[in-house]
């Protein structure tokens, strides 16, 4: 034989990764080649000792990786993939102590609401939300957050993993607390779609405002907005939620069409204050 | 090769000039950012890193350009960073939070994931508190996680900014050992205000001073800007630039030295003082005569 099998071909002849037309013409030579024969057999060896001693690495890696939290089991067992049930449970806003607040304000104004009026819990409840997603973004909460920024996961997908866990928490919390004016009956889930449309409106705003201002602007349109329609209710009237619902729509549109602004550098006026 | 060309990069805050006109080279190996406080040098590092955009100049990393969107992801998908103040999720175990960087990394895949994971903490010598709660680890322990985190997925360019600050002198000998093998293979930006850092760890060094570059060059280049300018005597001199009694008894002199002077070889700190001291006498004159 005057020439011989290139290394890279023998390897990938021996973990049964090479196609046909170059598989044909390598087990022809084979059958002719004594030596290239015995590299074969010398790189089958080397090969499947790395494929054992990679596999008991992954073994010893899956035995030894630490169980996830509650939380994370949790949503592991409803089908959230395991990667993406990390992500949500670094979310500041799902913590604990921020659960536990949220669910006391929701229960504090429910009772409010119980011997007062329903348009306090009505008028409270779409601020939660609002609240705890501009909590899971505001650089000063969320303790990763420069690291996050330059990460390359698209921000935008992180945003809305985001918005959607803790719009799914305020919301269930929103809904138990709403059983305590049940009296009141379709009129106290009028909270629901406002809930919505502010939080989306938040997030559309905060590339140009920044997290926590986009919030308060939102919040501060909001109150007013209630205080201005205190007489009739008319916000939550079925014209009113209609318009909530018209005005979440084409904000969650205009998100849409903006998501690439997400993957921008971070608001550059919250990191300016070191050197 | 090149792995990072800046040249003239600028950046103001409202009426502050920041960076000013900061041009630098960065290849294999590791390079210092030293600087006085305030000197800019987190702000640079953010610039390169990706997480702040310049107002004026380019900046290429392997050749992409991180102002344009793709350039950017394409930066940070060779990039990790240790900022200035890593946080952490305090309820997280150390292995929970390397491997929540690591999805923010794209490494989805459980298993090859928690490889990369087991593999850099172990790299920080972290292997047997990975289910310590990130609230029970030591200041130089949480150091160790974040350089992990930042080492996921092996990246091409590593930034650390003041990575040895507040470890006691054994954790800093075992950081210089971990950054100095990352500084066989990959691009290491290391910015520090530890001239023995720099000394013991960086082939290349660059200064920085209120926004702009003072010095780019070797360590051994930037001791030798005080060559002829050290010198030791029985007493302290007013006019030198700095003057200090050192444990033999003798005073350490940096400055212009009068005729006869006992001269001495000089340090990188002799340098580096030679450098920003004179900038900052000359501002202070400049200041004076206006």
């Amino acid at each position: 034989m005057t020439w011989h099998l290139l290394d890279e071909d023998l390897r990938a002849y021996a973990t049964r990764t090479l196609a046909a037309p170059g598989l044909w013409s390598t087990e022809a030579h084979l059958a002719a080649c004594g030596e290239c024969r015995e590299r074969l057999a010398a790189a089958a060896t080397i090969d499947f000792k790395s494929a054992i001693d990679g596999g008991w690495a992954r073994l010893d890696v899956a035995l030894d990786a630490p169980r996830p939290g509650p939380v994370e089991r949790l949503m592991i067992t409803v089908g959230v993939p395991d990667h993406t049930a990390r992500l949500l449970a670094a979310t500041p806003a799902l913590r604990l102590s921020w659960l536990v607040a949220i669910a006391v304000t929701a229960a504090l104004t429910a009772t409010v609401a119980v011997f007062t009026d329903p348009v306090v819990f009505l008028a409270v409840a779409p601020l939660l939300p609002l609240v705890a997603v501009a909590m899971s973004f505001a650089p000063g909460i969320d303790p990763t957050y420069e690291i996050a920024v330059v990460a390359p996961i698209r921000s935008f997908r992180l945003l809305l993993l985001r918005c959607l866990a803790v719009l799914s928490a305020t919301t269930a919390l929103s809904a138990v607390a709403s059983l305590f004016i049940v009296e009141y009956g379709l009129r106290a889930t009028g909270w629901f779609l406002p809930s919505l449309a502010l939080t989306v409106l938040s997030v559309l705003l905060s590339p140009r405002l920044g997290a926590g201002p986009a919030a308060v602007v939102v919040g501060v349109g909001w109150a007013a907005l209630v205080a201005a329609t205190v007489g009739d209710l008319l916000v939550f009237t079925v014209a009113g939620q209609v318009g909530v619902g018209i005005v979440g729509g084409i904000a969650a549109v205009a998100l849409s069409r903006q998501r690439g602004t997400y993957d921008r550098y971070h608001v550059p006026n919250l990191m300016r204050r070191a050197s | 090769m090149t792995a990072v060309q800046a040249t003239g990069l600028a950046l103001r805050y409202g009426r502050t000039t920041a960076l000013e006109d900061v041009t630098f080279t960065l290849r294999t190996g590791v390079t210092g950012l030293l600087g006085p406080n305030g000197a800019g040098k987190t702000t640079l590092l953010r610039i390169v890193a990706t997480a702040l955009p310049a107002d004026g100049g380019t900046l290429r990393v392997f050749g992409h350009d991180p102002s344009t969107p793709p350039g950017r992801l394409a930066v940070r998908r060779l990039l990790g960073y240790l900022p200035q103040d890593p946080g952490f999720h305090p309820s997280f175990t150390a292995f929970e939070f390397v491997d929540y960087v690591a999805i923010l990394k794209e490494l989805t895949h459980r298993a090859t994931r928690h490889t990369e994971v087991a593999r850099v903490l172990s790299a920080v010598g972290l292997d047997d508190r990975r289910r310590s709660r990130i609230r029970t680890l030591s200041g130089g322990m949480k150091q160790r996680l974040a350089l992990a985190a930042a080492l996921v997925g092996d990246p091409d360019l590593v930034i650390l900014d003041e990575p040895t600050v507040g470890l006691d002198p054994e954790q800093r000998l075992r950081f210089r050992e971990l950054i100095a093998d990352l500084g066989e293979r990959k691009t290491v930006l290391l910015s520090t205000h530890q001239t023995e850092d720099v000394m013991s760890l960086c082939q290349e060094v660059v200064v920085l001073d209120r926004g702009r570059v003072r010095f780019e060059g070797t360590p051994t280049e930037l001791a030798g800007l005080a060559a002829g300018r050290v010198w030791t005597s029985a007493a302290r001199e007013a006019g030198a630039l700095a003057s200090w009694r050192t444990g033999t008894g003798l005073h350490r002199h940096v400055g212009d030295p009068p005729s006869g002077a006992a001269l001495v070889e000089p340090s990188i700190e002799d340098g580096y003082l030679t450098l920003v001291g004179a900038a900052a006498e000359a501002s202070a004159i400049a200041g004076g005569a206006r």
